[in-house]
């Protein structure tokens, strides 16, 4: 048994990957307090880089790491903890819960018929494409320069939006002191 | 059912949870936490078809998904700050402005 | 030429009607307004009597002269062209010849007048337009004529519009003649459809032609008829005359007894070449004359005022010419239209005068004893009294005898009932024009003492027009007027059997003169009493007779009434209100209603938004299945 396990390790590693990024999808939605449900959202994200890796895509893995959870996610904790959270703070569900589940299931249900036929674009076997950051890196630079120009203009965009954002709270706090 | 299916059920699934959290939880950053999950799910399933060629597009706007969610996070955060701010409370129910 | 006949009395108007007005400031005075008031139609005479001399020298054929194109659409082209000829010259001299004296006439009877100015300009263009009327080419040039004098005749009717009674006179002449010209305009337009040309001489020579027109003659007939109908006063629009009478006395004399309502015997007289072939429409002509003059007449037997004697007496005479129309003597119709312009014109200003006189009053319950107090006045009304009546020699008692002769003998519908309708009607013209002279100057004086005490007679400008009226009633019947137009309108045959009877009906007609005379004499001439008592002992005949026959009543409830509820019930409330206002006001309400009902997705709550965009997904992915 222990034979056929090692044989398909990387399928079995797979589907526990995905099971586990599932769980803690759901999770998110059931915890209660924001601080768990960010927890939650970090093994998430962890996971999906386990399976980019399972993919064979090293370097999108790493990213994933690098930036979804150490960058944003970090942010979106110390956000959380700057406001403060307590746990009485109001109920947790909208009044569009149960609508909200109907809806989930009705759509959940749609897809997985629509791609339980084999997807026609399955045309390659898994892990063909499977590149470096070397080739990466060359082709984003040479043959996507453009987009690597845009994102550049996209982040110092970003920068000066967020000093916006600081200037205009602090005038805020100005007129309610002084107004 | 072959790895593709697998994967792309994931990412429905994922995408799907993130839009049902948006609808059914209360508090601000919870929802926003959710959209980043549905943004993930995506990530997953362009991952998965790119994976399969042997270009490397696919890659490339996996990428940019990455800047641009991050670039978003940075600028919600700071405007639900404020709104908080205002509004004194996270809680979604506060904040019907736009009613009628 | 011809333009200028027509032109001159426009110039005068134009004048008048700027300078001598309030619109030019009252820049002129009265002598100004005189001179160009009175000698531009006496200029317009001139002309017109030259130009009658023109046409003799021409050997009588019809002189033509295209003053303007007015339009051309498609190949037809329209033109204002006049055209004069024998029937052409007797309307235009009696037109301007008469209208002329009533002008000079009206010098003297409006002087203290405020509106003196306005009353001349006002003349001229009622002049203007019976001239365009009378020597248009075409109908369409006649028509214009014809509306023309219909607006003269509200202007003039309703000229002192300060009473608001005198203004819904006016009123009522314009209407009722609108729908007679409905009837006008639909014989136009069949004509025009049939023919492509609205020349009158072009039409008659269509009619007299070998192969027969397209169009029923007799259709066209009735048509024009109903035109003539409104414009004429004859039964059923007849209603609008004695309400006229709210006008100046010189305007009832000028419009509505000399020239104006003689425009419909003059329209069928032109267009005789559609009548000789229509028998139906000359019937129904003749009937609706007889029956106008009969029931006119005995109208006239009751009424109080002189005025509105007089207007009776009108509509009476003008059955009769119609009645000559409709048994095909259109000659001597226009031999009456002639002999009544100058009796009838006379009547009237001597009423004018006597109305003068007493300061305003038109009862003649409170006149008489007149004769010796305003003896040229009685004089001139005598004359032109018994030239009414049909005493020889005066002129109407040629033209009247003329009538009758026709009525009774002639091939083309004459029949011994229509003569004697018409006799009978004779008989009381006679009697209630007598009456009229008996009660307004004979007999013992009924005016009150202030009233007697200022009775005077008429300047000179009105007493010398009377003179010269009273002279051309007693000798005008000598001017032959049927056999002058007879090259151009022939009479009609006469029955062989029935030629022997020429001198006995003579003889009849001047018997019924005189026993009109003789009844009217003795009823009046003696005491009030003998008339009291056949007043009481016909007291209901009376009361329908002064009331007109009920029949201002009759229109009043059957149309007026009618007409009103449904414009303010069908096309005020139901259609304006409710279905025009409510369709509008309804989808602005549905606008609104929708628009709330769709607001209520608007609830401000994100969630909701997002649940939304969720089952836009499935949607969309449910309908892919379909198409993919």
């Amino acid at each position: 048994m222990i034979d056929s396990l090692l044989r398909n390790a990387d399928s079995v590693l797979l589907l526990v990957c995905a099971a586990a990024t599932l769980a803690s999808g759901a999770l998110m939605i059931v915890l209660r307090q924001p601080m768990r449900v960010a927890m939650a959202l970090i093994t998430t994200m962890i996971f999906l880089g386990a399976i980019y890796g399972l993919l064979g895509v090293h370097f999108i893995a790493a990213f994933q790491v690098l930036i979804y959870v150490g960058a944003v996610m970090v942010f979106m904790v110390y956000v959380i903890m700057l406001l403060e959270v307590r746990e009485s703070d109001g109920p947790r569900y909208s009044r569009l819960l149960v609508p909200g589940a109907a809806g989930f299931v009705v759509l959940l249900g749609v897809v997985m018929i629509s791609i339980w036929h084999p997807l026609p674009l399955s045309v390659g076997e898994m892990g063909k494409g499977a590149f470096g950051i070397a080739a990466f890196s060359t082709a984003f630079l040479g043959e996507y320069w453009l987009l690597f120009e845009l994102t550049s203009v996209l982040l110092v965009a970003a920068v000066v939006a967020a000093l916006a954002v600081i200037r205009v709270s602090r005038d805020s706090d100005n007129r309610k002191r002084h107004g | 059912m072959d790895r593709t299916q697998l994967l792309i059920g994931v990412a429905v699934a994922l995408f799907s949870l993130g839009l049902v959290g948006v609808i059914v939880r209360r508090n601000v950053l919870v929802m926003l936490m959710c959209m980043e999950l549905m943004l993930n799910g995506v990530n997953l399933s362009l991952v998965t078809f790119a994976q399969q060629t042997a270009t490397t597009v696919g890659a490339v706007l996996v990428f940019l998904i990455f800047v641009v969610a991050t670039v978003e996070i940075a600028l919600a955060i700071p405007i639900v700050l404020l709104l908080v701010r205002d509004k004194r409370t996270l809680d979604l129910g506060a904040y019907n402005d736009l009613k009628g | 030429m011809l333009t200028l006949i027509v032109l001159l009395p426009l110039l005068g108007f134009v004048l008048n009607g700027v300078l001598a007005t309030r619109l030019g400031g009252n820049l002129v005075g009265k002598p100004f307004v005189t001179v160009v008031g009175c000698g531009l139609p006496i200029l317009s005479f001139v002309l017109v009597v030259k130009a009658l001399l023109d046409l003799r020298a021409a050997g009588f054929a019809p002189i033509v002269e295209i003053a303007y194109r007015w339009a051309l659409i498609g190949n037809s082209s329209f033109e204002i062209a006049f055209y004069f000829d024998r029937l052409t010259a007797v309307m235009a001299l009696i037109v301007t010849g008469v209208g002329s004296v009533i002008h000079i006439y009206s010098v003297g009877y409006m002087k203290d007048d405020d509106s003196f100015g306005r009353f001349f300009a006002y003349l001229n263009l009622f002049l203007f337009f019976m001239l365009l009327l009378v020597l248009g080419r075409s109908l369409l040039v006649l028509f214009v004529g014809w509306e023309g004098v219909g607006l003269s005749s509200y202007l003039l009717i309703g000229f002192w519009f300060h009473d608001l009674a005198n203004a819904r006179a006016g009123k009522k002449a314009f209407i009722t003649n609108r729908i007679g010209d409905a009837g006008f305009l639909l014989g136009m337009f069949v004509l025009f459809q049939a023919f492509g040309t609205l020349d009158m001489d072009r039409l008659n020579a269509a009619f007299g032609g070998a192969t027969l027109p397209a169009v029923s003659a007799s259709l066209v007939g009735i048509l024009l008829f109903i035109g003539a109908t409104g414009k004429s006063a004859q039964i059923p629009l007849h209603v609008w005359l004695p309400d006229a009478m709210a006008g100046p006395t010189p305007v009832s004399a000028l419009i509505h007894a000399a020239t104006m309502v003689t425009a419909g015997v003059y329209l069928v007289a032109r267009m005789s070449g559609i009548y000789l072939h229509a028998p139906e429409a000359s019937m129904v002509i003749a009937v609706i004359g007889v029956a106008t003059a009969f029931f006119a007449a005995t109208v006239a037997v009751v009424q109080t005022d002189i005025k509105k004697v007089l207007a009776y007496s009108t509509i009476s005479q003008l059955g009769f010419m119609f009645l000559a129309l409709g048994v095909g003597a259109y000659g001597v119709a226009i031999f009456h239209v002639v002999t009544h312009a100058f009796f009838k014109a006379c009547l009237f200003l001597g009423a004018g005068s006597v109305i003068h006189a007493l300061g305003g009053e038109q009862d003649v319950r409170k006149m008489g004893g007149l004769a010796r107090k305003i003896p040229i006045t009685f004089v001139t009304f005598a004359i032109a009294t018994a030239a009414i009546a049909g005493i020889p020699p005066l002129a109407g008692f040629f033209s009247k005898d003329e009538i009758l002769w026709y009525a009774f003998a002639s091939t083309r519908g004459g029949s011994p009932l229509l003569w004697g309708v018409a006799a009978a009607t004779a008989l009381m013209t006679a009697f209630y024009m007598f009456r009229l002279l008996w009660l307004t100057f004979l007999g013992k004086s009924r005016m009150s003492h202030e009233v007697e005490h200022h009775v005077h007679e008429s300047p000179l400008s009105m007493t010398g027009v009377l003179v010269l009226l009273a002279l051309l009633s007693a000798v005008g019947g000598f001017i032959a007027v049927p056999h002058f137009l007879e090259a151009q309108l022939p009479l009609p045959e006469v029955h062989e059997e029935l030629h022997h009877f020429e001198t006995p009906l003579l003889v009849v007609s001047v018997a019924l003169a005189l026993l009109g005379l003789a009844a009217a004499a003795f009823l009046f001439g003696g005491t009030a009493d003998r008339v009291e008592r056949l007043r009481r002992s016909f007291a209901g005949l009376h009361r329908w007779l002064s009331a007109k026959y009920y029949i201002d009543e009759l229109y009043e409830n059957v149309i007026g009434k009618p007409l009103v509820w449904v414009s303010d019930v069908v096309f005020l409330r139901l259609g304006d209100r409710r279905l025009l206002d409510g369709t509008l006001n309804g989808m602005a309400a549905f606008g609104r209603g929708s628009a709330g009902v769709l607001g209520r997705l608007q609830t401000g709550s994100l969630h909701l938004y997002a649940w939304f965009v969720l089952v836009g997904i499935v949607g969309a992915l449910l309908w892919s299945w379909r198409h993919v």
